[in-house]
């Protein structure tokens, strides 16, 4: 998910993935990269899954609060079937340059 | 049409006018190797060179001093003032040189000059947070631009660079964390021209820069309720676009301007009786700052200025209130 303390009416650009649906992911695997007004933003794995679904695609734009990728932990778990449905937050890192 | 964020808008703008026009220079601090406070000059200093793209001193009164003299002498200087506060430094130079230059010297001299400058609350406090344009409003030769999108502001800006004499650019620490759709193909937004963002019948709602984006959130907030209302932003302060203005108050007979300033002597004062000049039966409030600087607290600077809650109340009694105009925050 985009941090909610971005702020409000802040939107995020997706710049990369660096994983496709389907993978394995491990800890401090990078996942994507963002850009805000200001900063570039990649973010990497701090558990170990398959990356299942990506939302977005590079160049789309994004909201704080937006769900952007699931990972399971399993590659066969059942995903569920609607994109706004709750799930944890994947423990993830932001480094930011 | 691609969507920018505000600063890709502004680095837009600069790229194509810097390429057409080789007098159009660049001056402001940080605006070099580190591509400027709001990132908005990335790639201008490797693209133009150091003696297009200058890094100055903190020191505003020179800065715009010298950038008259360089517009006097026919060059395009585009000044980057990083805080609109910080303006209050370089007015001399610009008011009473730069903007004076063509009627003091009959037409034979100008100083086509522009000042960009981000004004608004973001939690920077009382002396870096400021809306001051309509200070600036009340000078003859001055042309005060103030978009609310990435969009206009990259048309906005291609005409202030091409303009005669000088002009303020003001934008807003708001508008940059914001995303907005360009027009792909160069386009300039001319000067004195509003834009209407919504039409209504009931209501006209009238804002500039991020209050422009406020209005219009109010105004679906107000539909709601059955309050339809015409949302303009204003884009040009001075020269004023009396007849979008006037067109759209004929219509609704019901005017309330929003602005992150102050009211006294500000931007709806002056949009009011000269609404009033050209109709005479027509209802009109304010909507600003209260009177105390910009609080550096967030609770504080919220309670400062007005939100999209206060610009729906004020609207409300607008439509409601026989009694007359209100002028501050309640």
């Amino acid at each position: 998910m985009i941090p909610m303390e971005l702020g409000e009416d802040v939107e995020v650009r997706l710049l990369q993935w660096s994983k496709a649906e389907g993978q394995p992911v491990g800890i401090g695997d990078a996942l994507l990269e963002f850009e805000t007004d200001k900063a570039l933003v990649l973010v990497s794995a701090a558990q170990a899954g398959t990356l299942r679904r990506c939302f977005y695609a590079e160049g789309e734009w994004m909201k704080p609060g937006d769900v952007v990728a699931w990972l399971s932990d399993g590659p066969d778990e059942p995903l569920p079937a609607q994109a706004d449905a709750p799930t944890d937050d994947l423990l993830v890192t932001f480094d930011i340059t | 049409m691609p969507k920018l964020f505000f600063r890709e808008a502004l680095a837009r703008a600069m790229a194509e006018e810097m390429e057409r026009e080789p007098r159009v220079i660049l001056l402001g601090q940080d605006i070099a190797a580190h591509g400027g406070s709001y990132a908005e000059t990335r790639g201008l200093f490797e693209r133009f060179g150091p003696s297009r793209v200058r890094n100055t001193p903190v020191a505003e009164a020179v800065t715009v001093g010298m950038a008259a003299g360089a517009a006097a002498a026919g060059l395009r200087p585009l000044v980057f003032i990083t805080y609109l506060d910080f303006l209050l430094l370089g007015l001399d130079a610009l008011v009473n040189y730069a903007a004076k230059l063509r009627f003091k010297s009959a037409g034979q001299l100008s100083a086509p000059m522009v000042i960009k400058a981000t004004a608004g609350a973001k939690g920077q406090g009382p002396t870096h947070a400021q809306s001051i344009e309509s200070w600036l409003m009340n000078v003859p030769g001055l042309t005060v631009l103030s978009p609310s999108t990435a969009g206009d502001a990259y048309g906005l800006l291609k005409s202030a660079l091409r303009a005669p004499g000088p002009v303020v650019f003001i934008d807003h620490k708001k508008l940059f964390p914001r995303g907005g759709v360009v027009p792909d193909h160069e386009e300039l937004i001319p000067v004195g021209s509003a834009a209407v963002r919504r039409e209504g019948r009931h209501l006209t709602l009238v804002a500039h820069s991020y209050m422009s984006v406020l209005a219009l959130q109010a105004a679906e907030l107000l539909s709601a309720e059955g309050i339809e209302a015409d949302v303009i932003d204003l884009r040009s302060l001075w020269p004023i676009d009396w007849d979008t203005l006037a067109n759209s108050a004929r219509h609704t007979g019901h005017v309330l301007s929003i602005e992150e300033g102050q009211v006294t002597c500000g931007v709806g004062a002056e949009l009011a009786f000269g609404l009033r000049e050209r109709i005479a039966a027509l209802r009109v409030a304010r909507l600003g700052a209260r009177r105390v600087p910009v609080a550096a607290s967030p609770v504080l600077e919220a309670f400062t200025i007005p939100d999209v809650p206060a610009i729906v109340r004020a609207a409300q009694r607008l439509m409601t209130d026989t009694a007359g105009s209100e002028s501050a925050l309640t």
